[in-house]
C-alpha cells in the first residue's frame, strides 16, 4: 500500500517550524546576528541549512506562520518549543550518562551533550537512541584530534569511554538476553567447535577502570576520578542484572576470537593459551552464560546470524 | 459533545475502569505488590525494542492486568512517509501484550527524517485534515485494529486555521473511523494558552468516540499553562472531567499520567481514586485482576 501524497502547504509549514525549534537560537537572536554579520555569498551548511522550499527559520517572519496565544506572541509561543525541545532531549542525554555528567560536571556535560543535539538530531522513534552516535561525536570533535594517538590526553579518552561504556551498559541492560531460554548443561565446547557468544555479551577496550566509576555513581557514592590504566572488559546480563568484569589480556584476545567466530583451538592458538586454560576459561564462561552452550557449525552463513 | 455520531467499535473499552500510566520506577513493586488497579497504560516506544527487564516485567504484568498502548512517535500528522517499520513493531507489541487498543496523538514528531520527541501542533486546515484522514485509514489496516488518537497540549497555532481545534478533532474521528482519547487537562491547558472555552470544546465532539479519558496535572506559569505532568490533576481539570463524563453518557476508561517527579506508587493510586467520585456505580466496583 503506497503512502498517500504529502500535503505540501502543511509540509512547508512543517518544515519551517520544525527548522525554528532546532535552532540554537531565538529567531530574534538570529537576526541579530544576522543584521551585525550579513551573511555573504558562502554556500550555508549543516543540520539548519535550508532544504526545501521554505528556507531557513528567518527567511519567514514568525508573525506570518503562527498566530498568537492568549497572552503570548507568536515569537513567545514558538519559543516554547524551541526551548522544550531542548530542555526535554537534555534531560533525556543527562539520564543515559549519569557517571559522565558527574565526571565533566553540570555545565560542560551540558554544553557538550547540547552541541551534539545541534550537530545530530534525533533520527529515531525512540529516545534510548538518543545518544547513540555520542562517544563517535566527542571522538570526533575531541580538541587533540590531529595529534598522533599516543600524544592525545588521557583525560579526553577518559571522557569518551566512559561514554561508550554508559551506552553499552545501557544496551546490555534492555537488549536481547538469554533469560527466556530454556535451561540446558553447561557443557563447554570441543576444540573443534565455534561458540555462540550470548547476545547480551560485549567486550570493551578502555583506557581506564570507568566501570568502577560509574557504578560508583550509580550508587551514589562520592569516588575519585578513574586514573588511567588499559582496561580490557566484558559487559553481560544474566538474570536480568548486569555485570561488568575485567579480563586479562590472553582471556580477551581468546573471548574476542571465539565471538569472531573461530574454533576454539583456532582461538586458543591466537591467545596463546594452553589446552587446559582455554579449558577452565570456556568452563567458566559456559557456567556463567557468556557463551551458549549449543555450539553452531562453523559455516558462514551461520556466523552470521550470531550478534 | 454531540450525540448523533457513529460510535466508535474497540473490544474491551467498556467497564475497563480506572487506570494508571505504567513507568519504569514502579515495575518492580507492581510485580511485588499487584495493586489494586483495573489496567495499565504503557508508552509503547518504550517496551518495543526492549529485551530486558522492563519487557519482562511488562510480559508478567500483561498476564494480570489489561493493557492499553499509548504512543509518543507515530507522528501521524507529518509529512513524512509513515514509518512502515515503527508500525510493524507496534503490532507485534500489540499482539504480544493484547493491548486493548493502541493510540497516540493528533500531531506530527518530526519532518525530514528527523524526530524531535515533541508533539508538535497541526495545521487546522482542510488540506491537513484530508492528510491525516488518509494516513489513520493506513495504519489501521496495518494494525488491524482501531487507532485512537488525543488531542495533544498546544502552546502555538498557525496561522491561517479554516476551523477551530475542536471541529477539526471531530471531523477526524467521523472522517477517518479513528477512536478519541479526550485528554481534559490537554484541553484545558490548550484552553488557556489559545483563549477559547473548554467547555464549548469538550461538547464539539461526537461523544461515541471517546474512548478514552486522559488525567493529569499542569504548570501555570502566568503567561500560559505547560503540560508538565508532575503533580496532582488541578481543580478545574476534575470539573471538565466530570463534564466529560456526563457527555460521554457511561463510564469512560480513565487514566492518570504522571511523568516527572514520580511519586510513590500509593500516591499516584490516591490520585486516580479521586476520579471515582466522578464515575457512574458500575465502574466503582473492585479491580478484577487476580
Amino acid at each position: 500500500m503506497a503512502d498517500p501524497p504529502a500535503a505540501t502547504a502543511t509540509a512547508t509549514a512543517q518544515r519551517w517550524f520544525q527548522d525554528a525549534i532546532l535552532a540554537p537560537e531565538p529567531p530574534e537572536a538570529a537576526e541579530a546576528a544576522e543584521a551585525a554579520d550579513p551573511p555573504g555569498p558562502r554556500a550555508p551548511t549543516g543540520p539548519h541549512a535550508p532544504t526545501g522550499p521554505t528556507g531557513p527559520p528567518r527567511a519567514r517572519p514568525v508573525e506570518a506562520v503562527l498566530a498568537p496565544g492568549a497572552r503570548l506572541s507568536p515569537g513567545q509561543c514558538l519559543e516554547v518549543y524551541r526551548r522544550g525541545y531542548r530542555l526535554r532531549l537534555l534531560e533525556a542525554m543527562r539520564g543515559l550518562h549519569p557517571a559522565l555528567r558527574a565526571l565533566l560536571g553540570e555545565e560542560l556535560f551540558d554544553d557538550f551533550a547540547l552541541e551534539y543535539l545541534d550537530s545530530r538530531p534525533s533520527r529515531s522513534y525512540t529516545l534510548f537512541q538518543l545518544d547513540a552516535r555520542f562517544a563517535e561525536f566527542l571522538a570526533d570533535h575531541r580538541p587533540d584530534r590531529d595529534r598522533p594517538a599516543a600524544g592525545r590526553e588521557a583525560w579526553i579518552d577518559l571522557v569518551i569511554d566512559l561514554a561508550r561504556y554508559e551506552r553499552a551498559f545501557a544496551e546490555v541492560y534492555d537488549g536481547p538476553g538469554t533469560e527466556g531460554l530454556p535451561v540446558r548443561s553447561a557443557a563447554p565446547p570441543g576444540p573443534g567447535d565455534t561458540v555462540r557468544p550470548a547476545p547480551s555479551l560485549r567486550l570493551l577496550t578502555l583506557s581506564a577502570p570507568v566501570h568502577t566509576y560509574a557504578a560508583a555513581v550509580r550508587r551514589g557514592r562520592p569516588t575519585e576520578d578513574p586514573v588511567p590504566r588499559p582496561v580490557v572488559l566484558a559487559l553481560h546480563r544474566r538474570d536480568y542484572v548486569v555485570t561488568a568484569t575485567e579480563l586479562s589480556g590472553p582471556a580477551h584476545r581468546l573471548l574476542t576470537a571465539l565471538v569472531d567466530g573461530r574454533t576454539v583451538r583456532a582461538a586458543a592458538a591466537e591467545a596463546d593459551l594452553n589446552e587446559a586454560t582455554t579449558r577452565h576459561l570456556l568452563h567458566r564462561w559456559t557456567a556463567d552464560g557468556w557463551v551458549l552452550a549449543d555450539p553452531l557449525p562453523p559455516t558462514p552463513d551461520l556466523r552470521r546470524q550470531t550478534p | 459533545m454531540t450525540g448523533t455520531d457513529t460510535a466508535v467499535d474497540v473490544p474491551g473499552s467498556a467497564g475497563l475502569g480506572l487506570g494508571l500510566g505504567l513507568r519504569f520506577p514502579h515495575l518492580a513493586e507492581v510485580l511485588e505488590t499487584w495493586p489494586e488497579v483495573d489496567w495499565f497504560e504503557i508508552i509503547s516506544e518504550n517496551f518495543m525494542d526492549s529485551g530486558g527487564y522492563p519487557r519482562h516485567a511488562l510480559d508478567r504484568i500483561a498476564e494480570r492486568y489489561p493493557i492499553v498502548m499509548h504512543g509518543v512517535s507515530l507522528s501521524i500528522g507529518s509529512t513524512d512517509p509513515l514509518d512502515r517499520d515503527y508500525l510493524a513493531r507496534l503490532r507485534r507489541l500489540a499482539d504480544a501484550t493484547g493491548a486493548r487498543w493502541v493510540s497516540d496523538h493528533i500531531c506530527w514528531t518530526g519532518a525530514a527524517g528527523i524526530n524531535t520527541h515533541d508533539l508538535l501542533p497541526v495545521p487546522f486546515t482542510e488540506e491537513s485534515l484530508a492528510h491525516l484522514v488518509r494516513r489513520v485509514r493506513t495504519v489501521q489496516d496495518v494494525l488491524e485494529r482501531p487507532l485512537v488518537l488525543e488531542n495533544p497540549s498546544t502552546y502555538a497555532a498557525f496561522a491561517g486555521a479554516s476551523m477551530p481545534e475542536w471541529e477539526f478533532v471531530a471531523r477526524l474521528a467521523e472522517e477517518s473511523g479513528c477512536g478519541l482519547l479526550l485528554d481534559v487537562n490537554n484541553v484545558y491547558v490548550s484552553a488557556v494558552n489559545h483563549g477559547f472555552d473548554p467547555e464549548r470544546y469538550l461538547r464539539a465532539l461526537p461523544a461515541g468516540r471517546v474512548v478514552q479519558i486522559h488525567l493529569a496535572g499542569h504548570t501555570h506559569l502566568g503567561t500560559h499553562v505547560i503540560d508538565t505532568h508532575d503533580r496532582p490533576v488541578a481543580e478545574p481539570v476534575w470539573e471538565l472531567y466530570a463534564l466529560a463524563l456526563r457527555l460521554t453518557g457511561r463510564p469512560t476508561p480513565t487514566l492518570l499520567e504522571w511523568d516527572d517527579r514520580i511519586p510513590p506508587l500509593p500516591e499516584l493510586l490516591a490520585e486516580l481514586g479521586k476520579a471515582r467520585r466522578h464515575l457512574p456505580a458500575p465502574a466503582a466496583v473492585p479491580a478484577s485482576h487476580g
